[in-house]
Parts: C-alpha cells; structure tokens; sequence
C-alpha cells in the first residue's frame, strides 16, 4: 500500500496535495471510474437525456470558480453569474456577427473569456484595493448583476443592436426575440476539414464539456495545492498575518477573482452553445443563489465535493421543476438544513464518513482527514 | 418651465428619494450596525409587511392601523428567524449572509406558491396637488415625514433608552457587556425584530404606492444594500444620513436628467468610487477626520 501511495504522488505531484481532499489510492480509483462512465455515457443515454445531462456538466465550471474564491480564498461573491452571462453575452455577440464572416467561432471565443475578465479584473481592483470587508463584495457583486439585468431587460428597442446582434430585452439574444441571427454554437477548428460544431445535441459538445471538466478538476487541484494555493488559504483564514509575511494579499485575490470569472464564462459560452440563446435571467437573483446553494450544500472547501453536488442538486432541481414553483423552496431548505447541520458540506461529509469506512478496512492512507 | 420650478419640482424629488432609500434601508443598517450581519432577507421582511397590511385593509381595518400590524408582523416574523436560525450563525458574517439569502429564497417563494404572483394593493392616500408644471402627492411629502420622524425615534431608542444603552454596549464589546449583565441574546432578537420591523413597516408604507407580489422587496435592496455599503456600520444614525444624503443627491440628479436606470447606476457607481477612498464608510471616515483634527 505504502508503495502505491508513492507511486501516485510521484504520478500525480501536486494534484494529490493536501489542501484537496481525497488523495488515497481508492479516492482515485473512483474517480477513474467515475470518468470512464461518464465517458461511456452517451452510449447508453437517449439523445434527450444526453443533452440534458451535458447542461448540468456545463455549470460545473461555473460552481468551480465559486468554491475556489469562496472555499479556498474566503471571498464570497453573491453575483457570480453576473461573470457567466457577460461571458454568454459577448460571445453571443460577436459569434453573431462573425459566423457568416470567418467560418468559425474562435474569435468570439476570445470576446466571451476575455470581456468577463476585464470586468471582473475592474471591480476587483475597485473592491480589494479598497480592502473592502467580505460582506460589502458580495452584496456589491449582487448589487452589480441586478443593475445589469435591469439594463438589459430594457434593451427590447430596435435601438440596440451591436452589428448584427439585437439585444433583444427580456428575450435576450436567440431565436425567441424575433430576430433571425441567433448564437451560434462553438465552431472550432483549423481550416474546413477539421471545423467540429459543438452543438447541444451532439455527443461532440458532451465529449467538449467532459474534457474541459477534467482538465479544469486536475488543473485546479494543482493550483490550490501549489504555493500560490497555499497563500490563498492563508488569506482566507488571516488576510493581515499573510500581508505581514509579506505576501501580496489584495493582488492574489484580485487574481484569483479573475481565474473565478473565467470559469463562470466557460459556464456561460457552453450555455450558449448548448441551446443557441441567452436572456437576461441568468443575471437575476436565481440564477445567482443557484451557485452558492450548490457550493455551500456540497462543500466549499472541496473542488471534488463540489463537482458532485452541484451535478446531483442541479439534476434535482430539474427534477423538482416538473412538479411547478416548489423547486426553489426546496433548494432554500436544502440550503438551511445542510449549512445548520453540516457546516462544512453534505458532500464534504458524506465523503469523510467514507473515508473513515476504507479507513477501517484498512485501504488508502489519509484517513478520515483527507478521505473520500 | 421656469427655474424656480424646476428648482423646486427637484428638491420634491429630492426628498422622495431620500424618503425611499431611508425607509428602505434603516431596518438593514440597524441589524448591520449591531451585528455586522446583513440580512439578506430584508426584501421578504417588507413584503411580509405590504402582505399583512394589504390583507388587513382589506379586512377592513383602517389604513395606518393595517400598515402599523404590516411592521409588527414582520418583526416578530423577524424574532422567530433570528432565535431559529440566524443565531446559529454569529460569528461568520459570509454563512449568515448565505443562510439568510435562503431564508430569502423561501419566504419569496412560499408566497408565490402559497399566495399567487399578485395580490390586491391597497389605494394612495391623501390625493394630490399643483399647477401643470409640478404635482405634488401629499403621500410622498407625508413619506418624507415619516423617514425624519423614524431616524429621529430610532436615535432617541439608541441613546435615551435603557434598551439602547444595553444595545450600543453590545455592538461596542460583546465580551464585556456581557460580563456586566446584559443580556446579549436577547439584545441581538430584539435588535434583529426591530430592523425586521422597520423593513416591514417600510413595506407596508410602499404597498400604498405600487403593485404588491411575492418578489416586492427585491425591488428595493439593491439600493438598500449600496446605501449600508456607503454608510458602512461604525456610526448607525450619521452613517445612515450621510449615506442617503449623498446617494440621494447622485440619484435625484442622474434620475432627472437622464433616466431612473442610470440613476441607479450612479448609485453604485458612486458607491465604488467612495468605497475606493473611504472603505470602512463614510461615518468612519468623517470620524476619523474629526478624531485627527481634534488631535491637532
């Protein structure tokens, strides 16, 4: 055992450090397993049922970004889908007005990763230059992606069209407001031959999503257990011990801030590409506290525990949105009872409980500390 | 339109604004003042008022009693949330905003689900008057009466009163006053009963003037929130007047000359401007400055 257990660390490095938990030999078994069936899925999936289930992967990214500022930077922000729809506009945007031109969607691509950033590159510079207390940033993140759903709400004129793009109102950009130019999907590739669409329905976005998804897991794991990650979860636990060991405090959240509205706009362009429309919902306060549910229920200390919940709640409130208005009531108990009775996650405890369990029967090493 | 007129149809929205963002926000600034927490389900408290002063009206209950009973049934809406749940979460300012975000999220969907997207409003009173050029409602003048009349009863509670003496030691060092007796639970309930009464009794006073449904409240918080982040919680009465001051000035003038959109957005423009030079708030930094020169 003791040999596997080096043999994955000399493997893995600073993907199985410790500030994630969930580094033993059987915590990776499952996780392999886990992506060689998600893998396996379209096989056995309807096209309905794949198309679904590709939504619910694409908001992971989004859940990413909030457990890595809130869980391991301590900065909550109330508005995080304000960086998601940005990210869904500008690359509705200018996919709508350069498909027909250049063949392809890199460009606008480029639009949706880089307009939430310097957005978000803006108002952290305003808010931890400040040293803004944590409750001002997340109310002023709330307070900021209302503003932008109110302004967009009224872009229904004919006024407001960027090139070929109509706004659109409360319709938003897509089919449904009328107009005949709507998002295209991602189009990547390099020249005609090897040009993939990643439209909703097809198994190429769904393979797209997955991809991404664990190359954002592992990627993310080795950034929080890297040096930089551990400066990070200093600042969460005392910001002004960390600035008097010298460590830039305000620029490593405004950074991190950043790499967070970059996963929300990855969010945000598979959306698009998905269903080929946006509105200005997912600047509203649902789709706001949606997130935090799913990081808060499912563990925020943890990139793993928040992967799974989110996948699990956001299939739930789906299941829930069939039986009419009572999904969100819901998810609000969900929310109370899981922070009043486990603190520090559903998932996150589930996994110690397990942890303990494998420890017992004497497999993996990190026991019930870093068990899953 | 003359200037005298314009001058003072201005300073009528002036006082409606600041009217608006008091009543709004006091109930807001007092729970953050004392307890640094900020009470995410403020917009539900005032639909809770407008709800219980709409279905009291309609009962057949005076108006000012049925806006009064809206105030009342929020606040101890608010004592039963605080004991329950809020309570638990002292000490970690980002889980109470989250917990109370959900408590947020039920009461505003319950009462979709429960009660249906719209209920009855209940009509202005006192009518209006003016030439052409500029009316006036005397509802909104009598609003900006009582924003005055609540600041100064909320000052007179803090500092005349038993109560307040035990709160303002509270908020000082909790430590300590504990150890000198006071009892501290039960300052935080009432504390957190009477910012949810104020919020409620805000909205009840606002379901005279608009259409009343389960997501009322939201559309007051946001500039709610902006004033309590420019006020910040040092000082509760100058905080809160320096705040609504100057965002109402901002607003009334963006609002006029543009539209009510961009007026929001000077707010919290404003807002991020000021933030950027005087974190901790305004009242702080007015007091530090007052402290400095004192000093010499």
């Amino acid at each position: 055992m003791i040999r596997t257990n080096a043999l994955l660390d000399r493997l893995l490095g600073r993907i199985n450090g410790p500030l994630e938990p969930g580094r033993s030999p059987p915590f990776w078994l499952l996780v392999v397993a886990a992506v060689v069936v998600l893998a396996l899925l379209p096989t056995f999936l309807s096209r309905y049922e794949l198309l679904n289930f590709s939504n619910f992967l694409s908001n992971v990214f989004l859940a990413l970004g909030l457990c890595l500022i809130w869980g391991f930077g301590g900065i909550l922000s109330l508005g995080q889908s304000a960086f998601l729809g940005l990210g869904g506009y500008a690359y509705g945007i200018v996919g709508i007005n350069l498909i027909e031109i250049h063949g392809n969607t890199w460009l606008a691509l480029l639009a949706g990763l880089g307009f939430p950033v310097i957005v978000a590159a803006a108002l952290g510079w305003m808010m931890f230059y400040a040293r803004l207390k944590g409750v001002y940033v997340a109310i002023l993140m709330l307070v900021v992606t209302l503003l932008i759903e109110t302004f967009l709400n009224q872009t229904a004129g004919q006024g407001w069209f960027i090139g070929n793009a109509h706004l659109g109102g409360n319709n938003g950009l897509g089919r449904f407001s009328g107009v005949i130019r709507e998002p295209p999907s991602l189009t990547l590739g390099f020249g005609a031959e090897t040009m993939v669409v990643f439209k909703g329905k097809t198994q190429a976005f769904y393979y797209l999503v997955l991809g991404l998804g664990v190359l954002c897991y592992l990627g993310l794991r080795a950034f929080v257990n890297s040096r930089i990650g551990h400066v990070l979860v200093a600042i969460r636990e005392d910001p002004d011990r960390t600035e008097a060991l010298g460590y830039d405090v305000r620029a490593l959240q405004l950074s991190v801030f950043c790499l967070s509205a970059l996963l929300a706009s990855m969010s945000g362009i598979l959306y698009v590409s998905w269903g080929n429309f946006i509105t200005p919902n997912v600047f509203g306060v649902f789709y706001n506290i949606l997130p935090v549910i799913w990081v808060a229920v499912a563990g925020r200390k943890s990139l793993t525990a928040t992967i799974v919940g989110t996948v699990f709640l956001v299939w739930l409130s789906q299941k829930l949105a069939i039986q009419g208005d009572i999904a969100f009531v819901v998810l609000g108990f969900i929310l109370l009872a899981g922070m009043m009775l486990l603190p520090e996650g559903v998932v996150t405890g589930l996994g110690e409980r397990i942890g303990r369990v494998f420890d017992r029967l004497g497999i993996g090493r990190h026991g019930a500390r870093h068990g899953r | 339109m003359d200037t005298l007129t314009f001058i003072v149809s201005l300073l009528y929205q002036y006082a409606d604004t600041i009217a608006i963002l008091v009543l709004s926000a006091i109930g807001l600034f007092i729970i953050f003042g004392m307890m640094g927490v900020i009470n995410m389900a403020h917009g539900e408290m005032m639909m809770i008022g407008a709800y219980i002063t709409s279905f009291s009206y309609y009962a057949g209950i005076p108006t000012p009693i049925a806006v009064i009973f809206g105030g009342l049934g929020a606040g101890v809406v608010g004592i039963v949330l605080e004991r329950v749940i809020v309570r638990r979460f002292y000490g970690q300012l980002l889980a109470s905003l989250v917990a109370t975000w959900g408590i947020s999220l039920i009461l505003s969907q319950g009462a979709l689900l429960v009660l249906g997207p719209l209920i009855k409003s209940v009509p202005t009173p006192f009518g209006s008057a003016g030439s052409d050029d500029l009316t006036f409602s005397y509802y909104r003048l009598f609003l900006f009466g009582v924003a005055i009349l609540l600041i100064a009863g909320v000052w007179a509670l803090f500092k005349v009163t038993r109560f307040g003496l035990r709160a303002r030691a509270t908020m000082q060092d909790p430590g300590s006053a504990r150890a000198l007796g006071v009892d501290v639970r039960q300052v935080y309930a009432l504390t957190f009963g009477l910012g949810a009464a104020l919020a409620g009794l805000a909205g009840g006073l606002f379901a005279l003037t608009s259409t009343i449904g389960p997501f009322y409240g939201q559309n007051y918080t946001p500039q709610a929130f902006i004033t309590v982040v420019v006020g910040g919680g040092a000082e509760l009465i100058s905080g809160l007047l320096l705040s609504v001051l100057s965002l109402g000035a901002i607003k009334t003038i963006v609002t006029n000359q543009v539209n009510i959109l961009l007026g929001q957005v000077a707010m919290l423009v404003f807002a991020l401007i000021l933030i950027r030079l005087m974190p901790s708030g305004i009242s702080d930094w007015v007091e530090r400055r007052r402290l400095q020169s004192r000093r010499g």
